[in-house]
């Protein structure tokens, strides 16, 4: 069961980065069509969907790595749209990607030294320590190569390595892609959900649709490149036609099949 | 004597030179993924640089440092104005092979009018010869593989431990994560790109003194050479390069005092031909200076 009710239903924090009505995709073909999100502090926003859906072409199109063709990202109140990568680091988003998301022949501690690559040298060391607190399995890794590491070990190197320049703003594409389900879940359920209790605003893309809900505050389901709908998860839950809008894109399973399933967990 | 402690002498010179050449190289293609055919010719410019800073009465030590910032500030520029444009527009792996042997052939031929047919040399005594049980080297040569072996403690202490250095590896390795980190990549290159080219100048200098001559041609024997010790360590691994041209150093000079002067690139050759079909992957595939320790 959910255990957090908000108060007031759909009140939201102002948003510390949205994208308004975006359009984007590769080599001209838009992926996305007509796009909005928002995420504020403590929020964590889930973005669900099937396959090939677009869920990680938005997080790109929101970071500077692809590029926008008609609409806007909105970094507070000012106007990020197709800044490059380098410039949202700076200032404050910080993305994991999906796969590739550390460097693989560096050691953990150089991997963290390049995720506070724009702190000064000397704020460097201390942050380590401090991200290090975050995530205690991770000093006595320091010196090995970051390639030597578990699925479970490399994500939370990934993660750490965003928060060394303390982002307002986290962007996750999948995080839990390459975990176990007991991996995935404490993942989810205790380390996102403490970052976005530390203030930070939580944007993720999750194929673990019924996991993520569990710790969304707020959820955006995308179809086919545009936003089917949207709400908080609990309101998703409820609809009656929720398995099918979210599974009914998955191959092989047709509705009795689901209405089956529905049964036995009765 | 020996003639193979002679030999071995001449091998330690070989492959001091062809060290510095063949980590210019292979950094060069390991964090900027460019093949730089015309590497070799920047190579030769860089020793004709020097040639003429020396014929006019200054010690090539000196010629040396011109070559070197001419080898710098070129390689910078060819990659600022010719191989990252065509970078950015998506030419393909091969195009840019392509494009750099456009301008290995179009800088040739530009040197040609300049300097000449004709093979030329230093003005250098070559310094009093010193003997180290059978081995005989001269003054110079000393300096040639002491300049070589600071240059590659300098790469390593770089790579290793400096910030930049980290930068360029993390670039080599993943640069779009570079980039979400807010390392400002292309600065990075354009270091790697001075740096690498400083290499090639010095590189080019150091050949070509301890050739006795040399003409504009000799720019393609010196790329093949560090491009055979570049591929044989690991295609853009630094130390890969580094145990390449030591290997490619040694096998050249000793099969030319037990066989013939003139087989000894055919030898070095069929070494690395033997190395591709074994280890096609090179040497040092997964453990060179742009990888971590361990």
């Amino acid at each position: 069961m959910l255990d957090r009710q908000p108060a007031v239903a759909h009140s939201r924090p102002a948003p510390s980065l949205r994208a308004e009505g975006i359009t984007s995709g590769y080599g001209g073909v838009p992926v996305i069509r007509d796009v909005s999100i928002a995420v504020g502090p403590e929020e964590i926003v889930a973005v669900i969907g099937p396959n090939g859906a677009g869920k990680s072409t938005l997080l790109k199109s929101l970071i500077g790595i692809l590029r926008v063709t008609q609409g806007r990202v909105l970094l507070g109140d000012q106007d990020v749209t197709n800044h490059p990568p380098e410039e949202l680091a700076r200032r404050g988003v910080g993305y994991v990607p999906q796969v590739n998301d550390i460097f693989e022949p560096l050691t953990v501690l150089e991997n963290l030294e390049m995720g506070g690559y724009l702190l000064a040298p000397a704020r460097i060391r201390h942050r380590v320590e401090e991200v290090g607190q975050v995530f205690p399995a991770l000093p006595p890794m320091f010196k090995r190569r970051a390639d030597k590491l578990s699925g479970g070990e490399r994500k939370m190197l990934a993660i750490a390595r965003v928060l060394m320049l303390d982002p307002k703003v986290l962007i996750l594409d999948e995080p839990t892609a390459n975990l176990s389900p007991k991996l995935a879940d404490a993942l989810l359920s205790e380390d996102v959900k403490r970052l976005a209790g530390a203030g930070k605003a939580v944007l993720l893309v999750e194929q673990r649709a019924r996991a993520a809900l569990q710790i969304a505050t707020w959820t955006s389901v995308l179809v086919s490149g545009a936003t089917r709908l949207e709400g908080p998860p609990r309101d998703l839950l409820q609809r009656a036609d929720f398995e099918e809008l979210f599974l009914g894109a998955a191959p092989g399973r047709s509705a009795a099949q689901q209405d089956e399933e529905e049964n036995e967990k009765k | 004597m020996s003639i193979f402690a002679a030999a071995f002498g001449f091998g330690l010179v070989s492959m001091s030179v062809i060290a510095v050449a063949a980590v210019g190289f292979t950094m060069q293609f390991g964090i900027t993924n460019m093949i730089n055919l015309a590497y070799g010719q920047v190579m030769i410019s860089s020793a004709y640089v020097a040639y003429y800073i020396n014929r006019a009465g200054v010690t090539i030590w000196v010629g040396m440092i011109a070559g070197a910032v001419f080898g710098a500030v070129f390689s910078f520029l060819l990659n600022r104005l010719v191989y990252a444009p065509f970078q950015r527009k998506g030419t393909s792996h091969i195009g840019m092979v392509i494009v750099s042997l456009a301008v290995s052939l179009m800088l040739a031929n530009l040197l040609l009018p300049i300097v000449g047919y004709f093979s030329v040399s230093y003005q250098e005594h070559a310094g009093n010869l010193v003997r180290l049980g059978d081995i005989v080297v001269t003054n110079n040569q000393i300096a040639i593989i002491l300049l070589s072996v600071a240059l590659m403690l300098g790469i390593h202490a770089l790579l290793r431990y400096t910030r930049l250095g980290k930068a360029m590896r993390a670039t080599a390795a993943n640069p779009t994560l570079a980039r979400n980190c807010g390392i400002p990549t292309q600065r990075v290159i354009d270091m790697v790109w001075l740096i690498t080219g400083a290499l090639c100048g010095l590189a080019g200098v150091i050949a070509a003194l301890n050739s006795d001559s040399f003409v504009i041609a000799s720019g393609a024997g010196f790329l093949i050479t560090a491009l055979a010790a570049a591929v044989l360590g690991g295609a853009g691994q630094p130390y890969g390069a580094m145990i390449g041209a030591v290997i490619i150093g040694l096998i050249t000079e000793l099969s030319a005092a037990a066989w013939s002067p003139e087989y000894k690139e055919v030898v070095a050759f069929g070494v690395l031909v033997l190395v591709m079909v074994l280890r096609p992957q090179g040497l040092l595939a997964k453990r060179g200076a742009l990888a971590a320790a361990g």
